[in-house]
């Protein structure tokens, strides 16, 4: 009897293939290469370290299925291919539970970062209760939070990595225009907790 | 550009950075000369500070069947496969409802054979005994199949509880 909120036949994991079919138009300083060759190059300049909505990011062309075409159409100087193939996509499922770097923490929450990967928020809320944020001694705009439990304080610092869980993963729209001065725009957008036994720091355990 | 499957499979973290090793990937710092890209090189660092560097696909399947008789759900198995839990508490927090699921001595089961079957990652090691027992991955750039791990690979066969552990060597097959 499992009370988990999945059903067996889906396997939830971390990394994902997905089986892609692209169109794409061969540039012509690739064709002293291989077919095979130039046309994962085409692919990993087009795909790789890009966010596809509801898909996750694209780390790597894991294998290519076939491809097809070939045609040169009428006033283009290079051939056309529709390729199939399988990508590596990073897509971390809800309840997950990933260690990352703190990044950079301010009176919203934390920011961590997986190195290929940077935006995961904490907001403040969803830190074990209770904490509080104190201005950090060593950086003008940093805030450093503390977590209170009993009579100890425990410090989230910068040293060890955080286990969270991944609360949800959403894929904002593209905005039409963008504010001066604001954060660039984040395609997938990780929000996370650590407000469970086990979670947070690795030294707080 | 059309997605034909979302879904054609998952892979775990050992398996991308099977894939990632594979294509040449490896942790010295002259990566001009190989065919893989910066992000790639990116998410290989990332994995090989994980649990993932470590293990083998015997260790991962060794893993999966002794765990069947927990009924645990695959996320749950998955999580624990990738966070390699070392004490009750990190348990907790993968498996739900563990307390009405499991009783204390199950759990602690369940945290014995996480933390023999799956070899420790290298913050692990430091933390927890201060010697480094595990060197670090072969560079095999010529092997398709496994990665080879260097390091004992401590595998047991535990039945319920036991206070003394046997260490054996578990043999490795190449295929290459």
């Amino acid at each position: 009897m499992l009370v988990g909120a999945r059903s067996l036949s889906e396997t939830v994991k971390m990394f994902y293939l997905s089986k892609i079919e692209h169109t794409l138009r061969l540039p012509p300083h690739l064709l002293s290469r291989p077919l095979d060759e130039a046309i994962k190059l085409e692919l990993e300049n087009i795909f790789l370290d890009k966010v596809v909505a509801n898909l996750g990011l694209c780390i790597s062309v894991y294998d290519i299925f076939k491809i097809e075409g070939g045609f040169i159409f009428p006033g283009e100087g290079a051939s056309t291919y529709t390729v199939e193939f399988r990508l590596v996509v990073f897509r971390p499922f809800v309840g997950e539970i990933i260690a990352a770097k703190l990044k950079e923490s301010d009176a919203n929450g934390l920011r961590l970062s997986l190195g290929f990967f940077d935006d995961i928020y904490i907001p403040s809320h969803l830190l074990p209760s209770p904490s509080r944020s104190e201005p950090d001694p060593d950086k003008r705009y940093d805030v450093r939070w503390i977590w209170e439990f009993g009579d100890t304080k425990y410090l989230i610092d910068g040293i060890d990595e955080i286990k969270f869980r991944v609360l949800s993963v959403k894929y904002p729209p593209i905005p039409i225009e963008q504010p001066e001065g604001s954060k660039p725009f984040a395609p997938m957008v990780v929000t996370g907790s650590i407000d469970y036994d086990g979670l947070g720091p690795v030294s707080w355990w | 550009m059309k997605i034909l499957e979302g879904n054609a499979g998952a892979l775990t973290n050992f398996e991308v950075l099977d894939f990632l090793r594979s294509r040449g990937a490896s942790k010295d710092p002259t990566r001009v000369l190989v065919p893989v890209a910066q992000s790639e090189f990116k998410v290989y660092d990332y994995l090989v500070e994980s649990g993932a560097c470590n293990q083998t696909r015997e260790s991962v399947n060794e893993f999966f069947e002794k765990c069947k008789k927990f009924k645990l759900a695959k996320a749950e198995m998955l999580n624990i496969i990738n966070i390699r839990p070392s004490s009750l508490v990190e348990i907790d927090s993968v498996i739900e409802q563990s307390d009405t699921r499991f009783d204390e001595e199950q759990l602690e089961e369940l945290v014995d054979l996480a933390v023999t079957l799956l070899p420790p990652h290298p913050n692990q090691t430091i933390i927890e005994e201060g010697t480094n027992e595990n060197e670090g991955p072969a560079e095999g750039a010529n092997e398709n199949e496994q990665g080879t791990a260097e390091g004992d690979q401590v595998g047991e066969d535990q039945k319920g509880t036991s206070d003394g552990e046997e260490i054996g060597d578990v043999e490795k097959m190449d295929d290459s």
